[in-house]
């Protein structure tokens, strides 16, 4: 069973180009069929000889796949980007002040707003990070949040990922790859660069160091090669030069400070952007079992001697439970209204919540609060009733570990597959850095489902990529139709709109 | 710029990997080359390149004689760790762990050979499919010492790169000569091999040294001149003069290098122990298995000094 066609990002509901994508599909009209896909096959080329990969786990004796890339970008207007930027930051503003709150103060608790109750059994709670306040009171420096624009025409989060979020090397790659497959088109476009992410994370991750560390020394911890995400722990560590080390590779000194093993000796580590899940930073305190960690980090961190990010227990946040009261955090802790919209969210941990999820499991996504990447997802119109059956049992064992949500109709794009270009799902994950500022990436990484109706996006379960396009100016002027932007006369045509996302 | 030790360990492995991979290559097109020009196939030992190679104990001897499977387990065999197969991929793994301290330009060339070897290793057994495939590794891991030189910041990791290249050099240029030099000597003198001179330009070839030679020693190719010749001229880089020479010059850009600074002293002395034995096969190939082992030595001073924490 499909869902009712969603809105498309480049096409409107006749099927004709929307303004900002008039110029790239007569262009791919003109080039044809054949030259796209001679135009695909060179890219894939490009992409296997530059060893742009990503690593499967459970794939047998291939770990290293070639990156899914689709040739054809999806376009997102500047105005209606502006409107994101600004939700984003304010968004990962509100959820590092719940972290700093709730490992100090609990102010939120107190004041009645946010359940104690929920932080109990919270997987990613850490008490060890009690009483501690990193510099900026930041603990998710790198967060991705994930986007979907729905029916209405909306962009939603659907999810944070505060802990060690992974893609944006492939945002710079794909434009890179992008730009040499339609040289044309950016000569015409004016399409928003990616390429500065390195330089503010770089900035970003320097502005932690203890004070009175000058010229910081970086280093990216990384779980090691059969990691999914090694190829770009790799990328980001050569982008800005820091030492791209594994937990063997340092050590702490009697004196609490942090140290490479270096040929010249012990060199001192004042920034550690780590990419390892922090239950395994450092098996003094974590688990003992962990070979990729790093003894004494943690008291070298409470010591204040090591800045580390994202910092250990961040991942308190990206509890798909704890998300249903983003808007909630928002409004307590910068007293405004929240600008990016989050999806209606049933926890099963309350009673009529849950008693509504269990009647209505068949127009619902249930998901596990505390998985990543797509694993244990039921979309409950395209389940088969065991599956049903089996999350309904589930849900009935463990409440608190699960949410409920309305079933999104995910926005498509024209991508070029098998019988040529047609629409398939997709969705977007900007990554945002805070310190004493914000950042947030023009565009994002667009992941899209390449099996038709199918909505899973994820690289790991067959998804693919395409480049993300923030494009300016010169489209309104061609716009006969006289609408200014392509953001405002979509939202004025469908605000009245409902959906099951509304 | 600091250099990790693990992440030394994997460049100076990457560099002996391709080095490996680049001289098996060498020596067996030099080797396919020498029987174009001798008549009987009897002769031909292609189990010899095997030894030189380094992996005697490997190979079933029913079929060290048979030109197909000693290519066969040179080129593509994947249960021997020094096929190009393997060598090519080490090399590739190996510097897959250090992306971030190379050019780009560096990992996409050995990237893309890899990605060539494994599709067609199989298949480039035959002799005309084998000239391209050897060439190509040949030109690729030349084309990777390129970009390394122009593109490269002549620091630690440069010089590891540098360590492992020249290590690895020095080492295939004694097995070159401590098997088929050796072999080459030990015909009684008097001419009774009438292909003698054309298996000495073959030695010459397999270390792309005739050219070099031939400008250093005009004339008939004399047999014990080419033994000094790849031992001893310290102007030409794969004689294991220049290899030592190139090795010195990187462990003095290098800190605290005592260590291996003593080990590399004996390795000198080692080589000048040996040129009574130009002469004389039996000896020159016991010499050259004592030149391996000071190399060996060199190694472990290097790796115990830098490689490992």
């Amino acid at each position: 069973m499909v869902t009712v066609a969603g809105v498309d990002e480049l096409l409107d509901e006749t099927g004709q180009p929307r303004p900002i994508a008039r110029d790239l599909m007569s262009r791919l009209d003109t080039l044809g069929l054949d030259e796209l896909r001679e135009r695909q096959r060179a890219t894939d080329l490009e992409i296997l000889t530059m060893g742009i990969t990503f690593t499967v786990y459970s794939d047998g004796e291939n770990i290293d796949r070639a990156w899914p890339f689709d040739i054809v970008p999806r376009l997102i207007a500047g105005a209606e980007w502006e409107q994101v930027d600004r939700g984003l930051k304010q968004r990962l503003r509100a959820l590092n002040m719940f972290i700093d709150d709730l490992y100090n103060d609990r102010r939120i608790i107190a004041d009645g707003v946010f359940p104690a109750d929920l932080l109990d059994d919270s997987a990613n709670y850490r008490p060890e990070c009690e009483g501690i306040s990193p510099k900026f009171g930041v603990w998710a420096h790198i967060s991705g949040s994930d986007l979907v624009r729905a029916g209405d025409g909306e962009f939603y989060v659907l999810e944070d990922n505060l802990r060690v979020p992974s893609g944006v090397s492939y945002v710079i790659e794909n434009r890179g790859v992008a730009k040499r497959t339609f040289p044309e088109l950016f000569e015409r476009e004016f399409v928003r660069p990616v390429d500065g992410y390195t330089d503010e994370l770089n900035k970003m991750l320097a502005s932690l160091a203890p004070e009175g560390r000058s010229n910081p020394r970086i280093a990216v911890l990384t779980p090691g090669i059969f990691n999914s995400a090694y190829f770009e722990h790799s990328f980001l560590a050569q982008r800005m030069g820091a030492a791209l080390v594994e937990g063997a590779d340092l050590m702490v000194g009697d004196d609490d400070n942090v140290y490479m093993k270096t040929i010249h000796g012990p060199e001192r580590v004042d920034v550690i952007y780590r990419r390892i899940d922090d239950l395994f930073i450092d098996p003094d305190v974590f688990r003992e079992d962990s070979t990729l960690g790093v003894h004494g980090l943690m008291r070298a961190w409470k010591a204040g001697n090591v800045a580390i990010a994202n910092a250990p227990g961040a991942g308190v946040a990206d509890d798909k439970c704890v998300y249903a009261w983003v808007p909630d955090m928002v409004r307590y802790y910068l007293g405004e209204e929240p600008q990016i919209k989050n999806v209606p969210t049933y926890r099963c941990m309350y009673d009529d919540e849950r008693t509504y999820v269990l009647d209505h499991l068949h127009e619902l996504v249930m998901k596990p609060a505390n998985e990543s990447g797509g694993y244990g997802i039921v979309i409950g119109d395209r389940a088969s009733e065991e599956a049903l059956a089996e999350v309904r049992r589930a849900i009935e064992h463990d409440p608190r570990n699960w949410v409920a949500q309305p079933i999104l109709e995910l926005s498509t794009a024209p991508t070029l597959v098998e019988d040529g270009l047609e629409p398939r799902h997709l969705d977007l994950r900007p990554f945002v850095l805070t310190g004493a500022e914000s950042y947030v990436t023009p565009g994002g990484l667009t992941r899209v489902a390449l099996q038709k109706g199918s909505l899973i996006v994820n690289s790991s379960q067959g998804g693919g990529s395409k480049d993300t396009w923030i494009v300016d100016a010169p489209f309104e002027a061609d716009a006969d139709d006289g609408v200014p932007t392509e953001s405002q006369s979509q939202s004025q045509s469908q605000s009245q709109s409902q959906s099951g996302a509304g | 710029m600091v250099l990790l030790s693990r992440v030394a360990d994997r460049i100076y492995w990457a560099a002996r990997y391709i080095e490996r991979a680049e001289d098996a290559a060498r020596v067996l097109r030099s080797f396919g080359d020498v029987l174009a020009d001798i008549p009987t196939h009897g002769i031909a030992r292609w189990n010899s390149l095997v030894a030189v190679a380094g992996s005697e104990t490997v190979l079933e001897p029913e079929d060290g004689s048979d030109e197909r499977p000693v290519v066969h387990f040179l080129i593509a065999d994947p249960d021997h760790s020094n096929s190009i197969l393997n060598t090519v991929e080490s090399c590739r793994e190996n510097l897959r762990t250090c992306r971030e301290v190379l050019p780009r330009e560096a990992w996409q060339t050995v990237n893309d050979l890899s990605i060539y070897v494994r599709s067609t290793a199989a298949t480039s057994i035959g002799r005309r499919a084998r000239e391209a495939f050897l060439m190509r590794v040949v030109n690729d891991s030349r084309r990777l010492d390129g970009v390394l030189t122009v593109a490269m910041t002549r620091d630690a990791a440069y010089e590891m790169w540098r360590l492992g290249r020249y290590i690895e050099r020095g080492d295939m240029t004694t097995r070159v000569l401590g098997v088929r030099a050796a072999t080459l000597l030990q015909l009684p003198p008097g001419g009774h091999d009438e292909f003698a001179e054309v298996r000495w330009m073959s030695v010459l070839r397999s270390l792309s040294a005739l050219q070099m030679y031939q400008r250093a020693s005009p004339g008939p190719i004399d047999g014990p001149d080419v033994v000094r010749f790849l031992l001893f001229d310290h102007q030409f880089p794969r004689s294991v003069a220049g290899c030592l020479a190139e090795i010195r010059s990187s462990v003095l850009r290098l800190p605290a290098n005592e260590t291996v600074l003593h080990m590399l002293e004996r390795a000198d002395r080692e080589l000048k122990s040996c040129r009574p034995a130009a002469d004389d096969g039996h000896e020159l190939d016991d010499a050259m298995d004592r030149v391996q082992l000071s190399l060996a030595g060199l190694h472990d001073a290097l790796a115990a000094r830098y490689l490992r924490f």
